[in-house]
C-alpha cells in the first residue's frame, strides 16, 4: 500500500533535510560562540595552513599585509571577521 | 627628638626648593629638545604614512632537472627514449605579481610569467570587496573549477615536482562572484563565473587557454565549498562548467561542454605531525558531433566523455623541535582517461612519491618520483596505434620559492 505518490514523497524528504538542517543550525547556536570568540591567532592556525605553510607574522609589514589579507580572502574564500581578525593579528 | 627636627627644619626645606628650582629648569631644557625631536620625527613620519593605496611585488620561481626514461611497447616490440633535462623544461617558471591595492575594496592583481612556453600572463583581474561575503572580479581569470589550478598548483604550494595530468581548468576574460560566509560551526564559500567561453577544437579536444570568443554563448563556472567542522580542516567541493563551445554558423554550433568536479581538502595538526589529504575527481562531457579524420578527411565521431582524478596524502613532523620538522614525505595516486576512439585516447595511471625538504614556509626542494603507465585507445582509421603501451619514469629535483 502506498501513502504518497513518488512527488510528495519526495517533497517530504526536503522538507525533513531543511528542518533538520535547521535544527543542526540552531542548536550549533552555543557552538557558534565558540566560532564568534576565536582569536586572530587561532584564525590564522586553523586557516592558513589549509592550502600552503603558515607565514610568520614576521613576513610583512602592517601595510603588506592588509594587501595580501585581501589577496588572501579572496584565494582562500575567508568570511569577513575572520580576515579582520587574521590581518589584526598579522600586523601586530 | 623635637628640638632635633626643629633644627633641620631650616636646611630641609631649603635643600627642597633647591631641588625644584633645579629640576624645573632641566625640565625646560629637556622638553625643548624633545619638542625638536618630535618635530624631526613628525616630518619623517609623513615621508614613510601609509596612503590609501599600496602597490607590492610578489611572485614566485620553480626550477630544477629530470631525467626520464619512456619505455614504448606494442605487442612484442619496445623502444626506449632516455632525456634529461635542465630547467625542467615543462615545470620552468618566473612569475612576478603584482599587487595593487586601493583602499580596503579594490585589488588589482597581475600575474606574468615567463615558462618553457614563452611569456604570457596567468591572470590580470580586478576585484572589488563589496560587501562582508561578496567579491565582485572583471578581467582575464582562472576559471573556478576544482581546487587544483586556483589554490594549489603554484611551485611552492604543490608538494611534487609536477602536475596531476589532464586536470580540466581555463582561464578567460570574464567576470566573477565570490565569497565566504558563517553557518553556525560550518562554513560555505561560493565562487561563480561567467566568462566568453571554452573553445571546441577540431580534434574535440577544447581550448582552455587563449579563448578566442568564437560564439555568443557565455560559459557558466561555478564552485560551492563546505567545511563542515568548526576548525576549518575539512573543505569539500562541487564544480560545474557549461557553455556551448562550437564555432557560431558550423555544424557544430550547438555543441555544448559540461563539465563537473568534486574536491577534497583536509589538513589536520595530529602534533608532531601534519597531515593532509588532497583530491580532485572531474569528469568533462561533450555533445556528441563529427569530425575531420586528418588521415581521409572523412567523418568520424566517438564518445567524447573524459575522466581525471587524483588524490594524494603527505605527512610532515611539523612539530618537533629539531631538523626533521622541515621535511615532508607525500604519495600521490593519479588517473587520466580521454575517449576511446579519438585522436588522444588514452588510459593513464600515475603514482608518484616525493621527498621536500622546507627551507621556509615558502621555499622547498622537492625529490620526486613518478611513474606514469599510458595504454593508447586511439583508432588505426585515425593514424593512431592502439594498444600501445607507454611508461614514462621520472626523476625530479627541483627547486620552488615564493618572493
Ligand atoms: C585556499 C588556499 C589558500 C589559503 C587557505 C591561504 N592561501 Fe595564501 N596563497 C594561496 C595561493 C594559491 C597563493 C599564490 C598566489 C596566487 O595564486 O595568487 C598564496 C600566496 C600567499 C602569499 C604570498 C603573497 C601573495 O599574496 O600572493 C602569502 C603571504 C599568503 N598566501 C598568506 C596566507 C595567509 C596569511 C593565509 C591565512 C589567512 C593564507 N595565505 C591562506 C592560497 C591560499
Amino acid at each position: 500500500m502506498k501513502f504518497l505518490s513518488n512527488k510528495q514523497s519526495n517533497v517530504l524528504m526536503l522538507i525533513l533535510a531543511f528542518i533538520g538542517l535547521n535544527a543542526i543550525l540552531l542548536n550549533s547556536c552555543t557552538a557558534s560562540e565558540k566560532i564568534t570568540s576565536k582569536s586572530g591567532a587561532q584564525l590564522w592556525g586553523e586557516n592558513c595552513q589549509r592550502c600552503h605553510n603558515t607565514p610568520s607574522p614576521a613576513t610583512f609589514s602592517p601595510e603588506k599585509w592588509e594587501t595580501v589579507g585581501m589577496h588572501m580572502q579572496s584565494r582562500a574564500l575567508l568570511t569577513e571577521t575572520e580576515k579582520e581578525k587574521i590581518v589584526e593579528f598579522l600586523k601586530q | 627628638m623635637r628640638t632635633i627636627l626643629r633644627k633641620l627644619h631650616l636646611p630641609i626645606i631649603s635643600l627642597l626648593l633647591f631641588q625644584t628650582i633645579t629640576s624645573k629648569a632641566q625640565q625646560v631644557v629637556v622638553d625643548s629638545s624633545l619638542l625638536d625631536r618630535i618635530n624631526a620625527l613628525e616630518k619623517q613620519t609623513n615621508y614613510i604614512k601609509p596612503g590609501d593605496d599600496h602597490f607590492m611585488m610578489v611572485g614566485l620561481t620553480t626550477f630544477g632537472f629530470v631525467s626520464n626514461k619512456t619505455t614504448m611497447t606494442l605487442g612484442d616490440s619496445s623502444s626506449i627514449i632516455k632525456t634529461h633535462s635542465l630547467g625542467d623544461a615543462s615545470h620552468y617558471e618566473f612569475s612576478p605579481m603584482f599587487l595593487w591595492r586601493h583602499g580596503k575594496k579594490l585589488l588589482l592583481e597581475f600575474e606574468p610569467s615567463f615558462s618553457n612556453g614563452g611569456l604570457g600572463v596567468n591572470w590580470a583581474a580586478i576585484s572589488y570587496f563589496a560587501t562582508p561575503g561578496l567579491i565582485i572580479r572583471g578581467g582575464y581569470l582562472v576559471l573556478p573549477f576544482g581546487t587544483y589550478n586556483k589554490r594549489l598548483a603554484a611551485g611552492w604550494i604543490n608538494k611534487f615536482a609536477s602536475d596531476p595530468e589532464g586536470i580540466a581548468s581555463a582561464t578567460d576574460y570574464g567576470i566573477e562572484a565570490e565569497g565566504g560566509f558563517q553557518a553556525g560551526t560550518m562554513k560555505w564559500n561560493y565562487d561563480l563565473a561567467l566568462s566568453n567561453g571554452i573553445q571546441l577544437q577540431h580534434d574535440g579536444t577544447l581550448q582552455n587557454v587563449g579563448i578566442t570568443d568564437n560564439n555568443k554563448n557565455r560559459t557558466f563556472t561555478g564552485r560551492i565549498g563546505w567545511l563542515p567542522l568548526a576548525n576549518s580542516s575539512l573543505e569539500l567541493g562541487a564544480s560545474l562548467m557549461t557553455g556551448k563551445v562550437g564555432d557560431a554558423g558550423s555544424q557544430n554550433e550547438n555543441i555544448k561542454a559540461t563539465l563537473y568536479a568534486l574536491d577534497l581538502n583536509y589538513v589536520e595538526n595530529i602534533k608532531p605531525f601534519q597531515l593532509n589529504i588532497k583530491g580532485q575527481y572531474g569528469i568533462t562531457d561533450v555533445d556528441n558531433t563529427s569530425y575531420m579524420n586528418p588521415v581521409d578527411s572523412s567523418q568520424y565521431t566517438f564518445n567524447n566523455h573524459t575522466t581525471t582524478g587524483y588524490i594524494m596524502a603527505s605527512i610532515r613532523p611539523a612539530f618537533v623541535d629539531n631538523g626533521i620538522k622541515n621535511f615532508e614525505l607525500a604519495a600521490r595516486f593519479g588517473n587520466y582517461t580521454s575517449p576511446a576512439k579519438s585522436l588522444w585516447g588514452t588510459k593513464d595511471n600515475s603514482l608518484a612519491f616525493a621527498l621536500d625538504y622546507w627551507l621556509n614556509w615558502r621555499t622547498v626542494l622537492k625529490f620526486t618520483y613518478e611513474a606514469i603507465k599510458g595504454t593508447n585507445t586511439t583508432d588505426v582509421k585515425l593514424g593512431g596505434t592502439p594498444g600501445l603501451v607507454t611508461q614514462s619514469n621520472s626523476f625530479y629535483l627541483q627547486f620552488s620559492v615564493q618572493l
